[in-house]
């Protein structure tokens, strides 16, 4: 992934935190939007080097239709993880089957890594224990017969990915890459 | 035999302490409102300080010199850390690296802590917060960094002379104001000059309100990251 020029970065940078006073603020009033912009302008001066990699180029129409795309997906999935969790902690039996499995990802970019492992702790059932480069290790509330049954290391990863990092990646890869 | 003896003497004690404070509390005439100055403050503080936050305007106006002693309070407890804590040379000495997910996180959100750490001192005098709050959230900002990254340390040649600047500003606008009007720390930008006037509750008013509490968000925030620095720095001997 190339590194965008530095204009193109501080601008990004500038527009993003601009908003979050917007958001802030709360107001349309031209004294606040006449400092918040100033203090964009300061803040992204020796912040933008470390905020930002793709800089403008975050804002395609692409990814942010699909960011915007992935925040219903998001809290639906959220919604169903929430619903199998009560099942399994409301149910007489309690059928939990805990472990650790391992995950690849096809993320490229540490900002997707990072909304990567969110996604997944913030789904109740799997948490992020750790990254490590491509490799994600998830505790999962529930491990399927076909992840526990893995005759070997491949197939293990393969089915576990299919499972709980895949859906995310449709979306995250073309937000994040 | 000396239990009794004890118990009895505090139930004495109590006694007497009990029939003082009520004395004390039957002097005071029952259901009347006895704020005085409270009311003082809440019915005058736009006309003389012209802030809609009737405790910042107490804090930085009515009692600014009280609030320049808490800030010389903290300086002294930042210095006695980097006292307690002075080696001829000190580095960072970490060696885990924070995991990706961390050190991504916090480079993202750095730039909005230093954004809400201003958004909190700037908008001192129309809503809660002030100099104080907004510092400490510009400190966590660069612990973050020191918590993520194995080498990171502040800007030290930006930062301590950015410190004592802040807390000479504070003094100055003080002694501008004894220049002008009559006393140590008068508000001199709404007292005599009215600025901010017709623009009661919005962001440019409140007099030197905001000033003060810019200069109290950077001297805090650099003295609290001063102390992190100290406290995650070690000594290393070549």
């Amino acid at each position: 992934m190339g590194e965008a020029n530095r204009f193109s970065r501080y601008a990004y940078t500038v527009i993003v935190l601009f908003l979050i006073w917007i958001l802030l603020t709360a107001s349309l009033d031209r004294q606040e939007l006449i400092f918040g912009f100033l203090l964009s302008l300061f803040v992204a001066s020796f912040t933008y080097p470390m905020f930002t990699s793709r800089g403008l180029g975050n804002l395609h129409p692409r990814r942010v239709a699909y960011a915007m795309a992935y925040v219903p997906y998001f809290l639906w999935a959220m919604i169903m993880a929430n619903l199998d969790v009560a099942y399994r902690v409301l149910h007489p039996k309690r059928p939990i089957r805990p472990g650790i499995v391992h995950c690849k990802t096809v993320l490229k970019s540490n900002t997707g890594k990072l909304s990567l492992a969110n996604s997944i702790t913030l789904t109740p059932g799997t948490i992020t224990l750790d990254v490590d480069g491509e490799d994600y290790f998830i505790h999962w509330i529930w491990v399927p017969d076909e992840v526990l049954g893995a005759k070997t290391e491949g197939e293990h990863v393969e089915n576990a990915s299919r499972n709980i990092t895949r859906p995310f990646e449709k979306f995250l890869k073309v937000i994040f890459g | 035999m000396v239990s009794v003896l004890k118990r009895s003497l505090a139930i004495i004690t109590l006694l007497i302490i009990g029939y003082w404070l009520a004395q004390g509390l039957a002097g005071v005439p029952f259901g009347q409102d006895r704020m005085l100055v409270g009311k003082y403050y809440l019915e005058n503080v736009k006309a003389q300080t012209g802030a809609v936050n009737a405790v910042t305007a107490i804090v930085v106006n009515y009692r600014g010199f009280d609030t320049l002693g808490e800030v010389t309070v903290l300086f002294i407890a930042s210095t006695g850390v980097g006292a307690l804590l002075w080696r001829r040379k000190k580095r960072r000495t970490a060696k885990t690296e924070g995991s990706v997910v961390l050190r991504t996180g916090s480079e993202l959100l750095f730039p909005f802590i230093l954004m809400f750490g201003t958004y909190i001192f700037i908008h001192g005098h129309l809503t809660p917060g002030g100099g104080f709050p907004g510092g400490a959230t510009i400190a966590t900002a660069f612990l973050i960094l020191y918590m993520a990254f194995v080498d990171y340390e502040i800007p030290h040649r930006l930062f301590e002379p950015l410190e004592g600047l802040a807390g000479m500003g504070y003094v100055l606008v003080g002694l501008i104001g004894l220049a002008i009007g009559s006393y140590f720390l008068f508000d001199w930008i709404w007292q005599t000059w009215h600025w901010g006037a017709a623009n009661l509750g919005r962001l440019f008013s409140g007099g030197f309100i905001p000033i003060i509490y810019t200069l109290i968000g950077l001297k805090v925030g650099t003295e609290l990251s001063g102390i992190v620095d100290s406290m995650l720095t070690e000594e290393v001997r070549e």
